[in-house]
């Protein structure tokens, strides 16, 4: 085959350097990185276009990409944060690289949560597990604007209480007078010393039993989760219309050419991954 | 008056389009499957053949495509883009249902991003189509409103005269007329009538199947599962495609460099959709054939306007268990 090689030429396959400015351990196996642009032209760029609920794809030449949210909020543009979980070649190498190492990120693409049109509102943001990241975006989002958002509820459940992520950022919303959070964990994953709840995500929702008057709610979770949460918002007499997740199907491309993430005619990578609970139950269930 | 290329003069336009700089393409045998191909004399090509087995798309998608090369020393990463092979090319002999492809491919590349590999190959190449005047069971194009002269796609459409001593000109757009301005010194006016184009019977009813795709009940219709029942998943149907346009993204290499590839991916595997968790929306082979066929006829047309298929029949004419869209489709028609 001939390979011609050629100067820079405008290539959307080509990646962002990043250099791993910080790292810290969430819980066994997920770890949250700090990556610093390395190009003031690509930085720029992000800044122009980074908003909350935007993803990308992190990688490291040899392995390949993986896609994941962007962890941190859209009012803090210096860096990027992401959180993923060691469990492939990508992550692998992701989580074996060093602070000064360098990775690449290529994005951030997709929609947003459209956080203008919550002003005013009060938030309820419910999240179990490892999907506390896409959520921890909006919610410093809104935080870092605080007085623009009415009351802020923050439902945060796992199996057990090592599983939780941003243990630190936990304890700061919980010192927060004007965050209310919930903390739970699934029955048998409790420590002697938890202070906070002990059950299901769907069922402490309902115990807790927030207003649906002037609220958003964003959920983020396993499918499972998803699917118990979105039945306990309908009873507590949300509109889904105004509760926001986000989807996150395999992708290679990110730009709508390799055909992976659609679920019916819905490009995740396009169309989403935000969508509104009434957008997702006109999808296909089967393709979900 | 039509003008007229006689096939005894192609030996003169190949020379003469070579050393205007044109790589010279067109239908070939090729080691085990025939395909499209460059070629120095006239005799190289196989014009006999009803199209060939391997898609016009490789072309300008090729199977693995170098994207970028990358090498890694202590706190840097030196990265070189590859790009599509430099150099104008002109095919001749494309079928209609392969340059086809092309056009409907075209949106795809270019929403929002534009991927350059493909406008690359696209804007450096000429196609010329020649219309069908044989074709075989599986053949659909009509099917699919298209027909074995249709001039989506083509820069210049050739009409066989009889005996197949040549081909009638239709110049169709700027870039066909340049490439045929390069060999006008071969070319005779002639009123010598063309050789009808083929007909090609229709198999089933487009507006009914996509009637039927469009309703979201059907999505869960156990039909999925009966037609797709001995799909092996082996994904000869999305490679062979002229428009199937999937791809994986790998690196290919260590540590300290290597190279970045773009190769050919298929919905017919279970691992094209997997999840990290383990999860996978498409997990069996009924899901992914459902998947197929209404990116195809419902997904695609309802960004692009187009379907996504040109009727060429490979996926039924290479098909191991003997199933492909025509197949689909008419069960769907029956419906």
């Amino acid at each position: 085959m001939t390979e011609n090689i050629q100067s820079t030429q405008q290539n959307i396959y080509k990646p962002a350097i990043m250099k791993i400015v910080g790292r810290h351990d969430e819980a066994p196996g997920v770890r949250t990185m700090r990556l610093e642009f390395q190009d003031p032209a690509d930085h720029e760029q992000f800044k122009k276009t980074f908003r909350t609920g935007m993803f990308g794809l992190y990688g490291v030449y040899g392995e390949g990409e993986s896609t994941f949210c962007v962890a941190s909020p859209e009012t803090r543009k210096e860096y990027i944060e992401c959180t993923f979980r060691q469990s492939g070649r990508v992550t692998s190498a992701l989580a074996n690289a060093d602070i000064g190492d360098l990775v690449t990120f290529r994005g951030p693409y997709g929609n947003r949560f459209p956080i203008e049109e919550f002003h005013g509102k009060n938030l309820l943001f419910i999240s179990g597990g490892i999907a506390l990241p896409p959520t921890r975006s909006v919610i410093w989002s809104c935080l870092d604007q605080r007085e623009k958002f009415g009351k802020v509820t923050i439902v945060y459940g796992a199996r057990t209480v090592a599983d939780l992520v941003y243990k630190h950022e936990l304890d700061e919303w919980q010192e927060r007078a004007d965050v209310e959070l919930v903390l739970t964990v699934d029955p048998g994953g409790e420590s002697p010393d938890w202070k906070h709840r002990v059950g299901f995500v769907p069922t402490v929702l309902e115990e807790a039993a927030p207003s649906p008057d002037n609220c958003i709610a964003v959920i983020c979770g396993p499918p499972i989760m998803i699917k118990f949460t979105l039945i306990s918002l309908k009873k507590l007499g949300f509109d889904e219309k105004n509760v926001y997740t986000t989807l996150e199907n395999r992708m290679k491309c990110g730009v709508g050419k390799c055909g992976r993430c659609n679920v019916g005619s819905v490009y995740v990578c396009k169309e989403g991954p935000v969508f509104t609970a009434a957008e997702v139950s006109r999808m296909p269930a089967a393709d979900l | 008056m039509t003008r007229i290329l006689f096939s005894d003069k192609l030996d003169n336009c190949i020379a003469k389009w070579r050393s205007a700089g044109l790589t010279v393409i067109g239908p070939v045998q090729g080691e085990s499957l025939s395909g499209y191909a460059a070629v120095e004399k006239a005799a190289g090509f196989e014009f006999g053949m009803v199209l060939p087995e391997r898609p016009l798309k490789e072309l300008f998608f090729p199977q693995t495509e170098p994207m970028l090369r990358y090498t890694i020393k202590k706190n840097e990463i030196d990265t070189t883009d590859f790009t599509a092979p430099q150099g104008k090319r002109i095919i001749f002999g494309a079928r209609a249902c392969d340059a086809s492809g092309l056009a409907i491919d075209d949106p795809l590349f270019g929403w929002d991003y534009k991927d350059e590999y493909w406008f690359q190959r696209r804007n450096e190449s000429v196609i010329v189509t020649i219309a069908c005047t044989k074709a075989d069971d599986f053949c659909m194009c009509t099917s699919l409103k298209l027909a074995p002269d249709s001039t989506k796609g083509s820069d210049v459409l050739l009409r066989p005269i009889d005996k197949n001593r040549g081909w009638l000109i239709e110049e169709l757009t700027d870039r066909g007329r340049e490439a045929f301005a390069i060999i006008s010194d071969y070319l005779q006016e002639s009123s010598e009538p063309a050789v009808p184009t083929v007909v090609v019977p229709e198999k089933f009813n487009l507006d009914a199947c996509v009637t039927w795709l469009q309703n979201p009940e059907n999505f869960d219709s156990k039909f999925w599962k009966e037609i797709s029942m001995r799909c092996i998943g082996c994904a000869s149907c999305t490679y062979l495609c002229p428009t199937c346009h999937c791809f994986d993204i790998q690196d290919e290499g260590d540590t300290y460099s290597g190279i970045r590839r773009k190769n050919w991916d298929s919905c017919s595997f279970a691992l094209f959709t997997m999840h990290t968790s383990g999860h996978n929306p498409r997990s069996t082979q009924s899901a992914r054939w459902r998947q197929r066929i209404m990116h195809k006829f419902n997904y695609f047309p309802g960004k692009f306007s187009v379907n996504s298929c040109s009727g060429c029949g490979r996926c039924s004419r290479q098909c191991p268990v003997d199933m492909g869209i025509t197949e689909t489709l008419q069960e769907i028609s029956k419906l």
